[in-house]
């Protein structure tokens, strides 16, 4: 179960390991509070469908499993949807299109049919979990240099001085694709196992 | 139950719940979704029209006017949404207008997509404020009387062109030097 949760936050991390679901990881990731509005936006979704895909796992008939899923996920998008608008219009106004677009997120779909459809409920609670917030942390941590280098705030708090020129290409989308290869890069650094001799001819 | 009747019923039932489901959360957030929009309409309007405590919505040729009063129900100027096409999407923009006086009270960026940096910048005051006290029969064109943008060329002059094109209208209706 530990290993469920740890799997998403690291070893299959959805966007530094999987590189899935990048879409909405690149394009709202221009602000660091975007990043875990977004990330939990998305947690939300995805534990919440996998809870009912993984209860409805032995009702649902393989043939028409797709569209149900569709249509979980799809509800659940809308929720948030709907009590972002209400609750946090200022958020809203920024991410507004990239929250239904949680729907086709493959993140999403990809724990239902690959995980949820198939483990017990608890298993696949501890999965959603670890997903969601792996790609929580990850779309936050580039959301958080793209705000330092391309605005010079971090959370909106001026933390570079007056004098700081402002990256602007970091807030344009190629700033986007290049903090996330550095970051995978990185990352691939950290993880790489140190290769043995082994004489092979 | 065959396999067949068996999908139909999950879809069916699935698919209910989750209207079911859809139709009470939209029960309980739309008031508060109307009340915000309300809200963010009212602020962009006292923003543009000085002085304005108070508004009230008028439907005129099409248009939808507001028009702001002060606390004592003096008019104080009239507001209006108009839309420009800019670089990388619609630009919004709330313009106050004081017939009376024949000038704009002020402007107010909505919603825009324009490039962070560049284009964006429309919303900041060093541009927006140009057009406070700007009577509503100059030309409204960049580089002349409207001050451009360094590396922006196409979002001043969509601000400008739709402020330009929805006087044309506005103007007919309330003419200037006239009451409103």
């Amino acid at each position: 179960m530990v290993k469920d949760f740890v799997n998403g936050l690291w070893g299959e991390n959805p966007i530094f390991r999987a590189v899935i679901g990048i879409c909405s990881a690149l394009a709202v990731t221009t602000a660091g509070q975007n990043g875990i509005a977004m990330g939990l936006a998305l947690t939300f979704v995805l534990t919440c469908s996998s809870i009912l895909v993984s209860i409805l796992k032995n009702i649902i008939p393989s043939k028409v499993r797709i569209p149900c899923y569709i249509i979980v996920i799809a509800t659940f998008t809308t929720i948030v949807d709907l009590f972002m608008k209400a609750y946090f219009p200022a958020l809203y106004q920024v991410m507004g299109i990239f929250i239904p677009l949680i729907v086709v997120n493959c993140i999403v779909l990809w724990r239902a049919e690959g995980f949820a459809s198939k483990m017990s409920l608890i298993r696949s609670i501890a999965d959603a979990l670890g997903m969601g917030l792996g790609y929580a942390w990850a779309i936050t941590l580039i959301s958080i240099v793209r705000e330092i280098l391309g605005s010079g705030t971090l959370f909106g708090i001026h933390i570079m001085g007056a004098n700081f020129t402002h990256w602007v290409i970091m807030l344009l989308p190629p700033g986007a694709f290049l903090v996330m290869g550095i970051l995978v890069g990185i990352m691939n650094m950290i993880t790489r196992k140190p290769v043995k001799n082994t004489h092979c001819h | 139950m065959n396999q067949y009747t068996r999908m139909i019923v999950v879809l069916v039932a699935i698919s209910l719940a989750a209207g079911a489901l859809l139709a009470f959360s939209y029960e309980v957030t739309n008031p508060k979704i109307q009340e915000q929009a309300q809200q963010a309409l009212e602020q962009a309007v006292m923003k543009v029209i000085p002085g304005a405590e108070k508004m009230t919505t008028v439907e005129k040729e099409g248009m939808t006017l507001y028009i702001g009063t002060d606390n004592q129900g003096n008019k104080k100027g009239i507001a209006f949404k108009t839309t420009g096409s800019g670089f990388s999407g619609p630009i919004e923009i709330m313009v106050g207008y004081n017939p009376k006086e024949g000038k704009l009270t002020g402007i107010e960026i909505l919603s825009m997509s324009e490039t962070p940096g560049l284009g964006a910048r429309i919303k900041e005051p060093a541009f927006t404020d140009q057009f406070k006290g700007k009577s509503v029969k100059d030309d409204f064109i960049p580089k002349k009387d409207v001050k451009v943008i360094t590396g922006a060329t196409i979002s001043p002059a969509a601000v400008s062109k739709a402020i330009k094109s929805s006087l044309a209208t506005v103007t007919k209706i309330y003419p200037v030097g006239g009451d409103f």
